[in-house]
This record gives structure tokens, C-alpha cells and sequence, in this order.
């Protein structure tokens, strides 16, 4: 059984940008991918790449085993896109969008007609099938993209920042439906922005900076890599740093607390506490402060070494991708303009 | 060639315009209404015959072939382009369908478009002076093969514009002058000069022209000013018809060829 998606030096070329670089990537068949990166690192390049609007430079890329160029009728088949952009006919109702797109696909026009009404229900909006695309609201349009990406019951189902500015609501209704996709058989690729996404959704996540796959891993993994900072306080400020040995990767004090960046936080703690008692101090409280996925992503995306450091993380942190949604507004000018 | 996805899309294609009536075959309508009332009744009542047919009569084929392949060619330019500009050509772009059944689509239904408007300028022609039909055959392939033409045209124009000023520039400016000397209001036969019929040979209007006027009314200027060897001038409008499909063809697989790379496409 081939890959759902595997690429082998996949490479780009605008001019003298390379928007991929030797990009060799594999998703298994059922499998929920995320494709994390900054804006520029080359994820929306290489969906465009599978589905035929960018034209690769150099290297293979197929999908479930067909060539994207040369079997690239059979490659697009298999695929539902639901792109960052709203490129959507506007000149007709969006359930006639809909049954022609099916159409394209080969599915005759009575199946057409009723696929459109189930993926229409099954998102939300089939009150709306009546209306064009641009009378729609914003949640209701991205809803819209994920309907056409579904009515042609794709095999590899892509999402190319499908949260990107929508609400709390629509979020869960969303991440509800490919989960369930998921779960029925599709594979799903997502790009996102937000780490929280691919930490709850995806099997396993492929970290992409300037065209280049940095790393791939499952959520977990990833956060296996990070240092944790365990956070002591103690009866009395000690007078210097206590030395603890190696596992101790950086040791600061300020007044009664002490924190120690470790690898393994939970692991590391007991000894930790055996030591600084037998050293004499009195321990009162005791706190462990886990890496989250987005320091490490922050970090494997901006150090040359790859080198994973929570200090280096939070000097980062003004650059950190939108975990809290509040560049949206940023994104969506860009969109517009 | 006749998939399902290939005929969603000539559908979805046939679709547009028919639905936009007041866009599309309104205003050749009332625009061909008044070449026929200026030039047809109101100047026409002044010029003598030409090549024995009066001449709102004589004009009838030049206004067809006008306004069936300004609208071919506008069908398909603006069709590819909007769809480029708001790219939703991506749903197209994005789906199994070949590249020959795209373009066959968009070409098909953008000839439609101009094939229905020929016929209602015709109709209206008909509503001033009565118009025969001399070789039915020969004018329904002709009028296929220019529209189909100019559809193949216009998705090179789609594909090549980089804003809707583009689009106009190549209507107005390089579409229309050609016709206008492409002899739809005058007959070869009325120049005396040899040059001035050779310069007017130069250009392809004259053959698509006059392909329609033998059609509508068995008259040919090409057999007229004997563009063939004395023996073979009657195959004028045959030569005529067989180079215009050859060109027709070339320019589909243009067409494909610019698909196929992804030409305004793909990045």
C-alpha cells in the first residue's frame, strides 16, 4: 500500500528562491499529519505542489503512488483541499459550487446534488445553499471551503490553516469533524498555525522552516526534546547556587527560590530533592513547568543548531506564531489586499 | 471526451452566460438593431447594390461573423480571467479532468455562446430584409469552426491578461478593426487598385467573412477576385473553411500546451 502522500527532495524554485528545499516527506495512508511552520516556511507551496497549482522545480512528490504530474488526473482525484484562501465561483449558488465540483470529479449529477446537501448539512450551513459565496459570513465561507473539500469524498482530505480567524465555536465544530473524518479512514494533512491544533489533532507533525523539513515527530516527541524548569522554594534563601551535579543543565537563585532546568522535569525531581536535603535545605513548596510544543517549535524554527533551550524559547517569544489568534486580524489583511 | 467532469464543466460554462442574459446577448442584439437601421436602411437606401444583393442584405454576414466571434472570444478571455482574478479556476484546476477536456469544455461553450448570438443577430437582420440560407452545411461548419476559433483565442487572451484592460484592449483595438477590414461592409470587387485586395487578403477576417456571406447568400468575393487558379477559383470558400479549421485546431492545442504548463496558471 503506498503512502498517502510521499515526496522525495521536493524542491521549489521562484527565481532565486527556493520555496522547498530537498523536501522528502511520507504520510502514511489513515494518518493525521500537521504541518507546522512560520509564515514562508513553505507549507502552502508544497500542498500547492500535490494538487497541481505549483509546478515542482526538481524531486517527486505523489500521492497514494501517482506521479503528480505525470498520473496527475488519478493524484487529484484522491484529493479534497480546503485552501487558506476563498477561491470560490462566485457566480453561482454555493450547493451548485458544490455539485460542479463533484462533477469535475466524475460523480453524475443526482449523486452530485445529494453529496452537496449532506456535506452542506454536516458543516452547517445548508440553510444557506440558496445564497452565493459572497453573501456568506466568514465562518460560514470556511465552512464553505471544508464542504467542497468533502463532496468529492476524498482520500486525502487537506487543510491549509482551516482555523485561521474563526471562532471558539466553529474551531471545535471543526477539529469534531476531522476527527471524525479521521477516524472513518481519511487522511488528513493540516497546516496551522496554532500548536494547540496539532497537538490535539494530529498523529504526527512535520516542523517546516524556510523550505526545509526541520524535523518530524509525534506531539509527544516533540515535547520529550524540550528542557522542563522545576521550581523549588525553600524555608531560607541560600546564600549561593547549590551545586547539583549534571543533570542540572542551568541553576538560578532569587531570594527562597530556586529553579533548575532539567531534561525530564518528572523524573528528575526526587533526586533533586534527595540532593538538596542532603545539603541542608528545607523545602516548603515545589513546582514543575513542562516545555510546551510551542516553545519547541519556536525554537527548532529560529536556532541554527537546533539546539532546544527554554531561554532561547522565551527570547523568541515576541516572534512565537499566533497562539493566541491575535495576528489573525494581521493575516486576513494580508488575504484581502 | 464526453466524461461526466468534462461535461459538468461545459455545463457550469453554459450556465454563466446563459443566466446573464442582459450581459451577454442582450447587447449584441440591440446593437446589431441599430447597425441595421443606420447602415442597413438609412445609409443603405443610398448605395447602389453590391455584387447584386442590396446592401442591408450584403451587410448580414459581416455582422454575424462580428458579433458570433467578438463574443466567442469574449466568452472565453473572461471566463479564463475572472476565474484566474478570484481564482476559482482552482476548482477546475484542482480536479482529475485532463487538460484536453478543459480546454474542449471552455472552447465548446464559449462557441455556443457565439454561435446563439450569431443566430439573433440574423434574427434581427431578418426583421429588416428577408435572408436566405444558400449552403445550410457550409455555414454551419464555418460558423463553428470561427467560433470555436476565436474561443481558442480568447483563452490565450484569458490566460496572457494581467488585468481586465487587457481584456478590452484586445477586443477593441485588435479584434474589431480587423473585422471592420475584413470586408463586412464592402465587397473586394469594389476596389480597383490589385494592392488594396492584396493587402485586404492579409487579413484572416476577410476569409471568415466571406466563408459566411457564401454560406447565407452563395456569394463569394474570393471566387470573385479569383484568389485560386482559374480552374479551381470555385474552391475558394472550401480552401477557405480548411485552412480556418487547421488554424482552429492549432490554436486549441495552444491552448492545452498553456494548460498543460499551467501559462497564468500555476506558480
Amino acid at each position: 500500500m503506498p503512502p498517502a502522500i510521499e515526496t522525495v527532495d521536493l524542491v521549489k524554485e521562484y527565481g532565486d528562491l527556493r520555496a522547498l528545499q530537498e523536501l522528502s516527506l511520507t504520510v502514511e495512508k489513515g494518518e493525521f499529519f500537521g504541518l507546522l511552520g512560520p509564515n514562508g516556511a513553505g507549507k502552502t507551496t508544497f500542498i500547492n505542489t500535490l494538487v497541481g497549482l505549483v509546478r515542482k522545480s526538481g524531486g517527486e512528490a505523489r500521492v497514494f503512488g501517482h506521479d503528480v504530474e505525470d498520473d496527475y488526473q488519478q493524484a487529484r482525484d484522491a484529493i479534497g483541499l480546503a485552501p487558506q484562501e476563498f477561491n470560490v465561483d462566485r457566480f453561482f449558488p454555493i450547493k451548485e459550487v458544490l455539485t460542479h465540483k463533484a462533477g469535475y470529479h466524475g460523480i453524475p449529477a443526482s449523486e452530485a446534488a445529494e453529496r452537496a446537501d449532506d456535506v452542506l448539512k454536516r458543516v452547517g450551513i445548508y440553510d444557506k445553499r440558496d445564497e452565493r459565496f459572497d453573501w456568506l459570513s466568514g465562518g460560514m465561507k470556511r465552512r464553505l471551503l471544508l464542504a467542497r473539500a468533502l463532496v468529492t469524498e476524498p482520500d486525502l482530505l487537506i487543510l491549509d490553516e482551516p482555523t485561521a480567524g474563526v471562532d471558539v465555536q466553529l474551531r471545535h465544530d471543526l477539529w469534531e469533524l476531522v476527527t471524525e473524518l479521521n477516524e472513518e479512514g481519511t487522511t488528513i494533512l493540516l497546516t496551522t498555525h496554532y500548536i494547540e491544533e496539532a497537538e490535539r489533532l494530529c498523529d504526527r507533525v512535520a516542523i517546516m522552516n524556510e523550505g526545509r523539513k526541520v524535523t518530524v515527530a509525534t506531539p509527544d516527541e516533540l515535547k520529550q526534546r524540550g528542557t522542563d524548569t522545576i521550581a523549588v522554594h525553600l524555608a531560607s534563601a541560600p546564600a549561593a547556587p547549590p551545586d547539583l551535579g549534571p543533570y542540572a543543565h542551568e541553576t538560578t537563585v532569587s531570594g527562597d527560590r530556586l529553579e533548575v532546568r532539567v531534561d525530564d522535569g518528572g523524573a528528575t525531581a526526587p533526586r533533586l530533592l534527595n540532593d538538596l536535603e542532603a545539603m541542608g535545605h528545607e523545602i516548603d513548596d515545589l513546582e514543575i513547568t513542562r516545555t510546551s510544543l510551542e516553545e519547541i517549535f519556536v525554537d527548532l524554527t529560529r536556532s541554527e543548531d537546533r539546539t532546544v533551550t527554554r531561554s532561547s524559547a522565551e527570547s523568541a517569544g515576541d516572534d512565537a506564531p499566533p497562539a493566541d489568534g491575535k495576528r489573525e486580524g494581521e493575516r486576513e489583511q494580508e488575504g484581502v489586499a | 471526451m464526453l466524461s461526466v467532469g468534462f461535461r459538468a464543466l461545459f455545463r457550469r460554462e453554459i450556465l454563466r452566460f446563459v443566466r446573464r442574459p442582459k450581459n451577454t446577448f442582450m447587447p449584441p442584439a440591440i446593437t446589431n438593431v441599430l447597425y441595421f437601421a443606420v447602415f442597413g436602411v438609412i445609409l443603405g437606401g443610398r448605395i447602389d447594390e453590391i455584387a447584386g444583393y442590396p446592401y442591408i442584405l450584403f451587410i448580414v454576414p459581416g455582422l454575424v461573423v462580428l458579433g458570433a466571434i467578438s463574443n466567442a472570444f469574449e466568452n472565453a478571455s473572461f471566463s479564463i480571467f475572472h476565474g484566474r482574478w478570484n481564482e476559482y479556476i482552482h476548482e477546475t484546476l484542482t480536479s482529475p479532468l485532463s487538460y484536453v477536456e478543459m480546454v474542449v469544455a471552455y472552447v465548446g461553450a464559449s462557441a455556443v455562446r457565439g454561435l446563439v448570438v450569431g443566430v439573433i443577430i440574423a434574427a434581427v437582420g431578418r426583421a429588416f430584409v428577408p435572408i436566405g440560407i444558400e449552403h445550410g452545411l457550409f455555414l454551419v461548419a464555418t460558423m463553428i469552426v470561427i467560433t470555436a476559433l476565436f474561443a481558442g483565442l480568447g483563452i490565450i487572451g484569458g490566460l496572457v491578461a494581467r488585468d481586465f484592460d487587457d481584456l478590452t484592449v484586445m477586443n477593441q483595438f485588435i479584434l474589431r478593426p480587423l473585422v471592420f477590414f475584413g470586408a463586412v461592409f464592402y465587397s473586394l470587387e469594389t476596389f480597383e487598385q490589385p494592392w488594396q485586395i492584396s493587402l485586404s487578403l492579409l487579413n484572416p477576417m476577410v476569409y471568415m467573412v466571406d466563408s459566411v456571406r457564401f454560406g447565407l447568400l452563395g456569394h463569394s468575393d474570393l471566387i470573385g477576385v479569383g484568389i485560386l487558379p482559374g480552374p479551381y477559383a470555385d474552391f475558394a470558400p472550401l480552401v477557405s473553411l480548411g485552412v480556418l479549421t487547421t488554424g482552429t485546431l492549432l490554436v486549441m492545442a495552444v491552448d492545452v500546451y498553456l494548460f498543460k504548463i499551467g501559462y497564468g496558471l500555476t506558480d
